[in-house]
């Protein structure tokens, strides 16, 4: 004989049971690791894929030109402060002469001097001729002996030695006063270009040696970015590619600018490829020297292909690839990449065609034996 | 299997040993005949207790003689081994409050024993419906013990103690938490029950309104037992 | 024969399913517990799967790169790629440091992934949940959802700021912070670089060092100072083998012929399981033995105080000769129901609560199955004291009162 159970004390039973149950079996089989693993899906679709570069540099100028005395000295005075734009031959300081002057006119004096010198050179000379010439006819008359006239040639002779050395003293004192007021024209420091004063490294007073630098001068119309492009990335970069230049005080604002070279060197540290990227026109205000910029340069456009995003690639062993999805399951499908973009597609060379579904999200890792579900997007993945 | 009802001659109960040992039972007779209802009367700490549980197979006697159908169980020593088979099958208990097994429903706390015995359930509860059906309250056959009346509590535990037809049914104060017209009923139906199922049964009480209803009593006092003749009257509840 | 055990649980169930729930709670707080173990020994596999290497070169003598600091010349590479067997080398930096964005910072560990491409370079994570791989090879960043970024977030790490291009999910340190992927030259440099107010200090103070600022020499003082610039290191290389190469031989020939400290994966397992983690480890054992006593004193209690609400039922029981073993497989029966219970009720709590927490909390169908027995087990044990005290009762108590 079969008992009913009673009827309340069942229903709340169960209500209580079976949820309970249900919830097990949800826990038991929905998570962990027996869960289906969320996965994302997307079709393979054909697309141009316009592969672009992007590499960090700092604006630079093409031309600097740093001013400085060509010999140790003391700065007297100094016009220019940095920023002020200079024309071309403008004077923009001065050293300090010391006693150049001084020595310019003591120069001077020595140079009289040396002229002096040759006018007595020249009266020596004419007097030892003239009396070379009186000997000569006095011994033709037989009235002097051979000896005497002998003595008055050699002294001629003499006379036209000393002539010629006054004659090169002459030169020397021209010559050495001619240094010493040259000297004194480079203590003046001259613009050699229009440009921008960039830095000014010393102050009147300053005492420098040669070839410090006093002031810089920069051509802002010279600007360039120098860019450093990382080695494995930089096939294609070429000279004449366009390039977008973004600038750190501009963040977000595109400047338009093309490569003008690529160096034939590259970074062997740093394992960089150098180029050099020019503005196109140059941006007013003009960029700061030192500022980074981050340069994109674009490639000519690949044709189309089928493309995948690279958050579908994939390593499995040491193939690399991505997961199809076949027949609901799973199969992990190797490819050769081609090109890719900085949007994140990548063209496939061999391995996949145009409407393939493959995994692009995944919850957790692949295996070939993981159940999938797929979902619009992964739980707790910020959209 | 009413055979003899239930005979017991010399019985003897000693509690403790040597100084402070205390005999409860000097030497118990009783006799108590298939079919019959007797009283069982004594004041406290006569020994009324201690002979409940002897016979009743849960303490162990100290010496005499028991009869329990025409088997004897107890000769000096138990004769049976297995107490609870014995309790089970060959004595029907009925207490003074009925003590249902209370997650068990009227059917299934009838039919506990003979499930106990081994009786398949279906088997079991057919005639623990059939004892419920003449107990009058086999409408109630499915209900928890709790939702019952005290009267339909008491006969319901008179069904269980009846169940494996036992020769014997010890009934200890089965009518003292009744009124006296339910206590009467309570005294009816179990000498209805006796003579049906051919069971001796012993009442132990000391309600003043049910001792003349007996029609035998034995009173104890100090362990020894004193049969009397009772009135015997009628139960119509009148005294 | 019905079940009494049955019988009483449906008669009491609401005692039974409550006492239930809160033995579950309980036992959910223990799976949780060895949850957190897993989850700090998946944290550690997580770290070395995550990186795709195979061996793990780093400074001579270091347990690094992430159990100890560990620094390499970053042209190192070139040399173990040459070696035989050795089929990619990458170099890799790990920093651990607060990533701030524009709300708040999380504590990150940045990683500096060389220049490649995903799947190809080892370093780079092997999955992403949102956006894409790290395409430009500065500034752009790919984090872990546990740290809160979202595409597109601009963080600062250092001076510079990053653009969260991709998202990836369990790219955790061993000590469970998200990692942010950025490309190694940031990395290095980030590793390297001060705050400004650090680098005028010490420009200034090289400058005050009359040996490096000579009158007489121009240019040298810039010379040391961008001498004092630059970061050539990086915290480990990152080596995958060729197809069949014996990880132990070839990472031999790098120890020896390189002079280097190479660990492979069991090894690097063994370091963060073993010695990372150790401690956590034990304490979280003990934690597992204190809870496991507590779970069984809570059900002895629980299934005593059931049979002392049952003494009257048990000795009327006895006394119309139920057998002890029927009695005690009734107690046993209950104890093990409140068990089951409870157990089903941890899990569905432990399974909803461990997302919630802070950290990786990895639940194992093995725990569970072995902590459903272990239920089973304490159970048996608590019910002991109950069914003794059963079985003591005596059936006379039912008679006479």
């Amino acid at each position: 004989m079969r008992r009913l159970p009673l009827q309340p004390r069942t229903v709340a039973l169960v209500a209580v049971i079976v949820p309970l149950l249900a919830l097990f079996l949800f826990v038991a089989t929905r998570s962990g690791p027996l869960a289906p693993v969320a996965v994302t899906v997307t079709t393979v679709e054909s697309r141009t894929i316009a592969p672009e570069l992007f590499g960090v540099g700092g604006v630079e100028s093409r031309y600097t030109y740093r001013i400085g005395p060509t010999f140790a000295g003391r700065i007297r005075r100094l016009d220019v402060q940095v920023g002020d734009a200079v024309r071309a031959g403008q004077l923009l300081g001065e050293m300090d002469a010391v006693d150049l002057d001084d020595r310019v006119r003591s120069q001077e004096s020595a140079l009289r001097r040396a002229e002096a010198g040759l006018q007595e050179a020249l009266a020596r000379q004419l007097h030892a001729r003239t009396q070379a010439n009186r000997y000569e006819k006095l011994f033709s008359s037989q009235s002097t002996t051979e000896e005497i006239l002998e003595a008055r040639r050699q002294e001629s002779q003499i006379a036209d030695a000393a002539l010629s050395a006054a004659r090169e003293e002459l030169a020397r004192a021209r010559a050495d006063r001619d240094g010493l007021v040259s000297q004194r024209r480079n203590l003046r420091l001259v613009a050699p270009v229009a440009g921008v004063v960039a830095a000014r490294d010393a102050d009147p007073g300053t005492t420098i040696v040669a070839g410090q630098t006093v002031v810089e001068i920069i051509d802002p119309k010279s600007l360039w970015v120098n860019v450093r492009f990382d080695q494995v990335s930089a096939a294609g970069l070429a000279a004449g590619l366009p390039a977008r230049i973004v600038l750190r005080s501009r963040n977000g604002e595109a400047l338009e600018g093309r490569v003008l070279r690529v160096e034939p060197k590259a970074d062997v540290v740093t394992e960089e490829a150098l180029a050099k990227v020019v503005f196109a026109p140059i941006p007013h205000p003009a960029p700061l020297v030192g500022e980074l910029a981050e340069v994109t340069v674009a490639l000519p456009v690949h044709s189309a292909a089928p493309s995948i995003p690279n958050a579908a690639v994939r390593r499995l062993g040491e193939k690399i690839g991505v997961w199809q999805l076949v027949d609901g399951g799973l199969r992990f499908t190797p490819l050769r990449l081609g090109a890719s973009d900085l949007a994140g597609f990548v063209q496939v060379r061999e391995g996949l065609r145009e409407g393939a579904r493959i995994v692009t999200y995944s919850e957790k890792a692949l295996t070939a034996r993981s159940r999938v579900r797929v979902v619009e997007h992964i739980k707790g993945a910020p959209r | 299997m009413g055979g003899k009802g239930i005979r017991i001659e010399g019985l003897k109960k000693r509690y403790g040993s040597g100084d402070t040992a205390v005999d409860a039972l000097k030497g118990v007779d009783m006799q108590v005949a298939p079919g019959e209802v007797v009283g069982l009367i004594g004041p406290s700490g006569s020994g009324k207790s201690t002979l409940l549980k002897c016979l009743g197979a849960v303490i162990d006697p100290t010496a005499g003689r028991m009869t329990l159908g025409d088997e004897v169980i107890y000769d000096d020593g138990w004769k049976v081994r297995d107490l609870r088979a014995l309790r089970r099958d060959k004595i029907g208990f009925v207490f003074q409050a009925p003590y249902l097994i209370p997650f068990l429903d009227v059917t299934d706390n009838v039919a506990l024993l003979p499930m106990l015995a081994g009786v398949a359930n279906a088997e079991a509860r057919s005639s623990a419906l059939e004892l419920l059906t003449a107990l009058d309250v086999q409408h109630r056959a499915r209900a928890m013990p709790s939702r019952l009346s005290g009267g339909e509590q008491q006969r319901v535990a008179i069904a269980r103690g009846l169940v494996n037809r036992p020769p014997v049914i010890l009934a200890d104060e089965p009518t003292a938490p009744l009124d006296s017209e339910r206590a009467m009923t309570v005294i009816r139906i179990l000498d209805d029950m006796a003579r049906k199922y051919e069971t001796a049964i012993i009442v132990v009480t000391h309600d003043e309104k049910i001792i003349p209803t007996f029609r035998r009593v034995y009173h104890i006092r100090d362990g020894v037992t004193h049969e009397e003749a009772g009135e015997g009257r009628p139960f119509d509840g009148t005294g | 024969m019905i079940s009494l055990a049955g019988r009483d649980i449906v008669h009491a169930w609401g005692k039974f399913v409550f006492t239930g729930i809160g033995l579950g709670l309980l036992i959910g707080v223990t799976l949780v517990m060895a949850g957190v173990y897993r989850g700090m020994v998946d944290d550690g596999r997580a770290l070395l799967d995550n990186s795709g290497a195979e061996l793990w070169v780093v400074q001579r003598g270091t347990l690094g790169p992430y159990a100890e600091s560990s620094s390499l010349y970053d042209d190192t590479y070139r040399a173990i790629r040459a070696m035989p067997g050795v089929a990619k080398a990458a170099n890799v930096t790990y920093l651990t440091m607060q990533v701030r964005d524009s709300r708040s910072d999380v504590r990150a560990m940045v990683v500096g992934i060389a220049p490649g491409g995903p799947g190809a370079t080892p370093g780079w994570p092997p999955y992403l949940v949102a956006g894409r791989h790290i395409t430009r090879s500065h500034y752009e960043a790919v984090a872990d959802v546990a740290s809160g970024l979202r595409l597109g977030d601009r963080l600062a790490i250092r001076r510079n700021s990053y653009t969260v291009v991709g998202l990836t999910r369990r790219m955790v340190s061993s000590s469970g912070d998200p990692m942010v992927f950025i490309p190694l030259k940031d990395a290095q440099e980030a590793q390297f670089l001060k705050d400004n107010d650090a680098l005028w200090q010490s420009r200034r103070r090289t400058g005050a060092n009359p040996a490096f600022d000579r009158p007489g020499v121009p240019g040298l003082l810039d010379a040391v100072n961008a001498a004092q610039s630059t970061n050539a290191f990086v915290n480990a290389v990152l080596v995958t083998l060729e197809p069949g190469r014996d990880p132990d031989e070839v990472a031999a020939a790098i120890r020896r012929w390189r002079r280097l400290t190479v660990y492979t994966r069991p090894q690097m397992e063994s370091i963060l399981v073993g010695k990372l983690i150790a401690t956590s480890a034990k304490q979280i054992g003990m934690f597992l033995v204190i809870l496991a006593i507590v779970s069984a004193a809570i059900v002895a209690f629980i299934i005593y105080t059931l049979t002392m609400d049952k003494i009257r039922e048990i000795a009327v029981l006895k006394l119309i000769g139920t057998r002890d073993r029927t009695i005690a497989g009734m107690i046993l029966q209950q104890a093990l129901a409140l068990g089951v219970i409870g157990f089903v009720v941890g899990k569905i709590t432990a399974t909803f609560s461990a997302p919630m927490f802070p950290k990786y909390v990895l639940l194992v169908p093995f725990d569970s199955v072995v902590g459903f027995f272990a239920v089973l087990v304490i159970c048996v044990v608590a019910s002991i004291a109950a069914i003794r005290m059963a079985l003591r009762v005596d059936p006379a108590e039912a008679i006479g009162g």
